[in-house]
């Protein structure tokens, strides 16, 4: 390893950069013996050049310049290329070495194994506008950035968790199957939710899908309907597959867990420790299966028969569920050689508080509770035919009670709560929806007394409530009723659904309770007092809805599964990236625009209150296409997982970690290039706004023979253009955009477009509108003249408004300053906006412990250009190429080469000190 | 034959630079039923990371002992493809090169049937002359550690430094008595406003110093021979003593002339027209006076010398543009203001140019001396200014194309014509280092993006305004670039060369010395061979020109990779049938 002043080094050199620049002084540096570390942001080195189409004035492809220094580069023997890989901090040492601290992305994909098939190319659902091709086209999340890529090697880009993935309770991915459904793979779809969660036909009728509540169109013209496209995806399955496609998994463990409870739950860890390989039986008190979801659920929400298609999901694993079998000793079923337990009795008991005349003779009090049971899974259901019934309570379930009740012809339903209407703890739509199907809502009323009337009508009398008071988390702390404002409802039955307490009391000896009957967890593996028994859903939760019991179960499994395998606790579950921020999104989202959620179709009330069936509706499919096309993609990964599901070499990994090194080496060649202004600050010109005025960048991609049309096609229509404008200086040479230089490459850039399009469209007319043509280097004057040779129009002239025509073309406003003379006008087909360039200004944030020193435009100053280039005012580091001002190639190579023997002075100078 | 060989075919689409006008898939089938061919196929673009791993594993897994590879010109992948060819294992002399970009879709562009034709007929020759390739290995020639400079101008002196601090020996020489060349003569150079002759005394102060740089002033390169890595050169100082020295790489830094215009030419010859470099000079004296009375007015001719139009007064026309002078006559502009101010005189500035191509950050020279009252008119071609005189003054009459599109005339004092830079003539070192030139006249490079300062004599580098009009700034970065060139060279300590050479054999060979007279390079010897004279090559000093061939009456000499049975196997197989039925 070479060393310097006796401090071991990891290289000799770093290279912050691979465009030419950096490309051409690693591969100097590295014949000369030197060991490079050739450092790239992106997934391929190559820089802008490879992008181009050809190059100026021999007119070689772009391809054929820049892949032979791409190939010495990556394959040299004393040259580390790290792609993908960013600087945080360039320290100098006082030894004249530098510490540089970096890291590599994550780049979710295993570098090593990946072949760079694009199979995952292929598979991925989500377009996001190409950056290699200055977002003329899109490409793909997963992406090989461009065919000559070196390495070529797959990346998926992420930056953030899209909103509705990252805040699902279950860990169910809506971002990824919406994706799917609007690629058309609905069966994929289903598979890729049934691997987080499998309850999905109940999810997608029962879920109150906090998803949508986070959509990041739900703050502009509304959420998309992420529920009802689960619910298209899960119809389109089951009605293809009655059962599941799968059996038990291979390599079964001799491991048996018990599952105390047969909610959503207790399920959902069945299901994950049974595909993880253990043997899981469920015991169930009741004699069906599906917990709150069976029992508490009203039919018109939640089909029996999409539970008991999805309860097969989970006993197709093997999974046996004993239903009618309380559990009321632990100790038992580890005496039937359970070697873990997941308790998920969940919230079954009701809240019993005392009215005064309860005893009133023809009047009944109900729990709840048992209401819903006898109407979800009684033989027949209660009579309550021309009966009055008031549902005490305000949340979900008592709306669930009053709404079934509906559909039971009762006489009347009334629902009397403590709370104002609009602190109902049950969901404003539900109380909406029960409104118009005849219940009648009396909010902020407080139950006095049961008495029978002058007509021997029984009647629920309450106080209007004056004052109530919340606490933060918006439980009921306290409330004041107002006397003297006695009002009446008639009540022939009375159902309490005033709280749900955990149905835990047969383990109070055996587990740790709190006094309300809360199963005492440990928060991250949910573990109770006894390590073998873990516990989940509303016996530990309290109250909450199903996705929350979801994740529970899938959480307990994961730590149960290790446990039972004898594996580390203190790993966390579910780690996952930052959420994306809306607003960026929005921002950055060049597609965004309002478009109206489909109407979901819904049965209208009366209708619907005369039966138990379902009253929304699933959509078409062109309908849940639509929906999921709304989707802005806000993760840019949807993580639908085909990338997974497709990659032959299984290098797809989305547990990768931003990887962070810290290596010492003799010197530093910062080789970052050049920003590109955006055209669209020079508001006249229309780019941005009219779509057939592009920037020069992109006129090269249309050139290319990597191009995005397969020919110079204009973006708008499609239409071979055949009269294009080439504008020069938009953005340089100009102050209104605070940047007077000369961007020293674009007279020559379009010099050769105008040669290369009329070489592709040998009918086109070619007009370049120009301040001064710089055709200054060797063979360039001659290549401009020999342009003139070939046809193209050059009008001397400033641009100063392009407009677009009702036919689709653009008026240019231009200055001829050199012909007739005169304002004039002029029709083009494409506008080409030659730009001027910026300083690239990220190495002066990496350099730490000092100041790099930036010259007036905040390129990298060279202290002494005439004697010393390539030095900047820190000694050991370097600058090359455009990063001390914009350049054409041949200058730029140049420039490298003389960074390379700057360094090698450098290190033998410190070699000999 | 002893053994059936197995050659792998790679046709590259090179993105449509080749498939627009080739019908890549019919090349490849054209040679798939080839007895030796065992793969063919085509790729988008053979020369991407990607292909070349897939071709590697091809070459692998059927144990390839061959290679075609019909793609661009071997100029710019030869050796990559070679590079690859190493990395399978395969001997990179097995590698056939075919031009199928050049010589088939480009010259042939409108032509698909036939450019596909021609490209099969190519290629088939390819696999023929394949199928007779042998392993060689490269020869492997020692580097000496030190350096010649030819030309101690600032980029000629700032080389000789970077490689000395390389720790290479290095010999500087210089024609004139000084070192410096033109920075040494200009005292205010832009944009930075660096004085010229400072900088260079302060380079001749470390070259003094430096023990590894030895610097001789008129001294001339008279003897060259050897090859790279091992040059035998002589220099005759102050034109007697003549010293051998033994090299390992040349850089050559010779600098630029400037243009002189043709009596007439602009006013050229008469009283107040100057050169920028005459009048440089005049503004280092104090006030700017001229025939003992104050300057008032003063006209800058752009593009004297540079974008020359052939005509018959300009029959060798300089065709290209000078790249540094608009800078250097718009810098001279903002230094005649600043003269100006100093001495209290009011000097009206007309600068006539064509394009003011004050490229990069140079902009800013342009726009101050704009802002500091320079006028800029510009002028085309088919009219130019002319400078003539009128009432004891110089007159200048120009056709302002920006403004009214009249000709107006301007009374001037003096007239500076912005001259541009023309080729040096070096004498007889051109032909002693036979470095081809451009048609501009100056050194050529290889490659201007892929081999900016190699040319094609091994060993042999050039560097500054050598090679092309540059800026100082400019010039010193390309003479480290070549330092960075020839460092790697000389640093490593050997170099590998194409064992591509002519070969005797002996058993013909009667030496009759037909083939020494032939060869260009020297690289021809006579030796004793058992009991008679024979010839052998020089392998370091050959270069595979194969003109030694032909001329040997006994056909005892071939070049290897183009050895006869190779040539004629090559003819054979592209004209055997018709390519396409």
């Amino acid at each position: 390893m070479p060393t310097l002043d006796s401090k071991p080094l990891d290289y000799d050199v770093m290279i912050v950069g691979a465009g030419v620049a950096g490309m051409e002084s690693a591969a100097s540096l590295g014949d000369m013996g030197y060991k490079v570390a050739l450092v790239e942001k992106n997934s391929s080195i190559g820089g802008r050049s490879i992008l181009l189409s050809k190059v100026f004035p021999t007119l070689d492809c772009a391809s054929c310049i820049v892949t032979p220094k791409m190939a010495a580069a990556a394959h040299h023997p004393q040259i580390d290329p790290m792609v993908y890989t960013e600087v945080d901090s360039i320290v100098r040492n006082g030894d004249g070495t530098f510490t540089v601290d970096l890291h590599k992305k994550a780049s979710y994909v295993d570098f090593d194994a990946c072949t760079g098939c694009a199979q995952c190319e292929i598979a991925c659902t989500v377009a996001v506008p190409d950056q290699y091709n200055y977002d003329l086209v899109a490409r793909r999340v997963a992406h090989i950035p461009f065919p000559q890529a070196v390495p070529k090697k797959a990346v998926i880009e992420r930056h953030g968790q899209a909103p509705c993935t990252h805040t699902c309770p279950a860990g169910v991915k809506p971002s990824g199957f919406v994706s799917l459904v609007r690629a058309g793979r609905h069966e994929q779809a289903f598979h890729m939710h049934l691997a987080d969660a499998p309850m999905v036909g109940s999810l997608s009728r029962a879920c109150y899908a906090p998803c949508e509540g986070e959509c990041t169109r739900g703050d502009k013209e509304g959420t998309v309907h992420i529920r009802a496209i689960k619910r298209y995806m899960v119809d389109r399955y089951y009605a293809d597959h009655a059962v599941p496609e799968y059996g038990p998994v291979e390599n079964q463990l001799a491991t048996r867990v018990a599952v105390v409870g047969s909610g959503p739950g207790g399920l959902t860890a069945a299901f994950h420790l049974a595909k993880a390989g253990h043997q899981v039986t469920v015991f169930e008190a009741e004699s069906h299966a599906g917990g709150m979801l069976r029992h508490g659920m009203p039919r018109y929400r939640m089909p029996k028969e999409i539970l008991d298609r999805d309860i097969l999901n989970i006993t197709a694993l093997g999974v046996e569920i004993q239903t009618g079998t309380p559990v009321n000793r632990i100790a038992e079923l580890k005496a039937q050689g359970f070697d873990a337990v997941y308790i998920g009795v969940g919230n079954q008991k009701p809240r019993i508080i005392p009215i005064e005349g309860r005893e009133l003779p023809g009047t009944e009090i109900q729990d709840c509770m048992r209401f819903l049971r006898e109407t979800n899974v009684g033989d027949e259901l209660p009579d309550i035919k021309g009966k009055h019934m008031v549902v005490l309570g305000g949340g979900n379930v008592a709306l669930d009670v009053a709404r079934t009740a509906v559909r039971m012809e009762a006489a009347s339903v009334s629902i009397l709560c403590l709370e104002p209407r609009e602190k109902m703890p049950a969901h404003g739509w539900e109380v909406e929806e029960a409104d118009e199907e005849g219940v009648r809502i009396c909010a902020g009323g407080a139950t006095k007394r049961l008495y029978r009337d002058a007509e021997g009508q029984a009647q629920l009398e309450y106080l209007k409530v004056g004052t109530i008071e919340f606490t933060e988390e918006g439980k009921l702390k306290s409330f004041k009723a107002t006397p003297g404002t006695e009002q009446s409802l008639p009540a022939d039955i009375v159902v309490l659904a005033v709280g749900l307490g955990p149905s835990t009391d047969a383990f109070r000896d055996e587990l740790g309770l709190t006094p309300g009957g809360i199963i005492t967890v440990d928060d991250q593996t949910l573990q109770t007092s006894d390590p073998v028994v873990f516990a989940g859903g509303d016996a530990v939760l309290g109250p909450s809805i199903i996705v929350e019991a979801m994740g529970q179960g899938r959480r307990a499994a994961f730590y149960m599964d290790r446990m039972l395998r004898g594996e580390a606790m203190d790993v966390s579950f579910g780690d996952t990236l930052e959420m994306t921020d809306k607003q960026t999104v929005l921002d950055t989202s060049k597609s965004w625009r309002p478009v109206a959620p489909v109407a979901l179709p819904v049965r209208p009330p009366k209708e619907r209150v005369q039966s138990f069936e379902c009253y929304e509706q699933t959509m078409t499919e062109a309908e849940a296409r639509h929906e999921a096309n709304r989707c802005l993609n806000c993760g840019e990964c949807s993580q639908c997982q085909e990338c997974v599901r497709v990659c032959p070499a299984f290098c797809i990994d989305f547990d990768m970690k931003p990887k962070a090194m810290q290596l010492q080496v003799g010197s530093v060649i910062l080789s970052t290039g050049y920003e590109i202004l955006d055209p669209a600050r020079k508001v006249p010109l229309g780019y941005g706004t009219i779509p057939d005025v592009i920037s020069g960048p992109q006129m090269d991609r249309l050139l290319a023979p990597t191009r995005p049309y397969n020919g110079v096609l204009r973006p708008s229509d499609g239409k071979e253009p055949e009269n294009i404008a080439i504008v020069l200086c938009n953005g340089s040479r100009d102050h209104t955009v605070c940047n007077p230089l000369c961007c020293r490459i674009g007279c020559m850039y379009s010099v050769k477009h105008a040669q290369l399009v009329m070489g592709a469209l040998p009918l086109a007319d070619v007009t370049i509108y120009y301040i001064d043509i710089r055709a200054f280097g060797k063979g360039y004057d001659e290549f401009y003249e020999q342009s003139k040779g070939m046809g193209v129009n050059y009008v001397k002239g400033k641009v100063a408004r392009v407009e677009q025509l009702e036919n689709g073309n653009m008026a240019l406003s231009y200055e001829d300053m050199e012909g007739a003379r005169g304002l004039k006008k002029r029709e083009h087909d494409l506008v080409v906006l030659t730009v001027g360039f910026l300083p690239n200004t990220e190495p002066f944030k990496l350099y730490k412990g000092g100041t790099l020193d930036a010259d007036d435009f905040d390129y990298v100053r060279e202290l002494d250009p005439v004697s010393e280039p390539c030095c900047t005012n820190v000694a050991g580091l370097f600058a090359a190429g455009a990063l001390v001002g914009v350049r054409d190639i041949p200058d730029t190579v140049l420039h490298a080469g003389a960074a390379a023997a700057q360094v090698a002075t450098y290190l033998e100078s410190a070699r000999a000190n | 034959m002893a053994t059936k060989r197995k050659i792998g075919v790679f046709v590259c689409h090179c993105g449509g630079n080749i498939s627009d006008h080739v019908d890549v898939e019919k090349v490849v089938e054209g040679v798939r039923g080839e007895p030796s061919v065992a793969v063919a196929r085509t790729h988008m673009f053979t020369c991407s990371d990607s292909s070349q791993q897939e071709m590697i594993d091809q070459i692998v897994e059927e144990k390839l002992d061959g290679l075609v590879i019909a793609s661009c010109s071997p100029k710019l992948h030869m050796f990559t493809f070679r590079g690859m060819a190493e990395r399978a294992g395969l001997n990179p002399y097995q590698y056939v090169h075919v031009n199928l970009r050049e010589q088939c879709s480009w010259a042939h562009t409108g032509d698909k049937i036939g450019a596909t034709e021609k490209g099969i007929n190519l290629v088939r020759a390819g696999v023929a002359k394949c199928a007779l390739t042998v392993p060689l290995s490269a020869l492997r020639i020692e580097t000496q550690p030190r350096a010649l400079v030819i030309g101690a101008g600032i980029s000629g002196m700032r080389a000789a430094l970077s490689l000395a601090d390389m720790g290479l020996s290095v010999f500087l020489i210089e024609r004139e008595a000084s070192a410096g060349g033109w920075v040494s003569e200009t005292e205010m150079m832009g944009p930075e406003g660096m004085h010229g002759p400072e900088v260079i005394r302060a380079l001749l102060a470390r070259i003094d110093a430096h023990e590894r740089v030895m610097l001789y002033t008129e001294a001339e390169l008279i003897e060259r021979s050897g090859t790279i890595g091992n040059f035998d050169v002589k220099i005759r100082l102050r034109g007697s003593e003549e010293i051998p020295l033994n090299v390992g790489a040349i850089v050559v830094t010779t600098g630029f002339d400037t243009y002189t215009p043709v009596d007439g030419e602009y006013g050229w010859g008469l009283d107040g027209v100057v050169d920028l470099k005459q009048f440089r000079q005049m503004l280092t004296a104090g006030p700017l006076v001229h025939n003992g009375k104050p300057v008032r007015d003063v006209v800058f001719v752009y593009c004297v010398g540079s974008r020359q139009v052939k005509s018959e007064a300009c029959p060798a026309p300089h065709a290209y543009c000078s790249r540094y002078c608009c800078t250097a006559a718009t810098y001279t502009a903002h230094t005649l203001h600043q003269v100006a101010k100093q001495t209290g005189q009011a000097v009206n500035q007309y600068h006539l140019y064509r394009d003011v191509r004050t490229y990069g950050h140079m902009e800013m020279v342009y726009e101050q001396a704009r802002q500091e009252g320079a006028l800029f008119l510009k002028w085309k071609p088919d009219t130019p200014p002319v400078v003539g005189q009128a009432d004891g003054r110089l007159c200048v009459t120009v056709k302002d194309e920006l403004g009214s599109g009249d000709s107006m005339e301007i009374g001037s004092d003096l007239v500076v014509l912005v001259t541009g830079m023309v080729p040096r003539l070096n004498g007889d070192l051109n032909s002693l280092l036979k470095i081809p030139l451009s048609k501009d006249g100056f050194f050529n490079e290889i490659h201007i993006k892929l081999r900016p300062v190699e040319t094609v004599i091994d060993g042999v580098f050039i560097a500054g305004s050598a090679q092309g009009p540059k800026t100082i700034a400019e010039s010193v970065a390309s003479a480290l670039a070549a330092v960075a060139k020839a460092g790697k060279l000389l640093k490593k300590g050997y170099v590998d060369l194409e064992p591509l050479v002519a070969k005797v054999d002996t058993d013909k060979c009667i030496w009759c010395d037909e083939c020494l007279k032939a060869c260009p390079y020297g690289a021809i010897e006579k030796v004793v061979c058992g009991d008679k004279e024979v010839a052998q090559v020089l392998a370091a000093m050959c270069k595979g020109e194969g003109a030694c061939v032909p001329v040997c009456p006994y056909d005892a000499l071939d070049v290897e990779g183009y050895r006869d049975d190779q040539i004629t196997a090559m003819i054979d197989a592209s004209i055997k049938e018709a390519a396409i039925a």
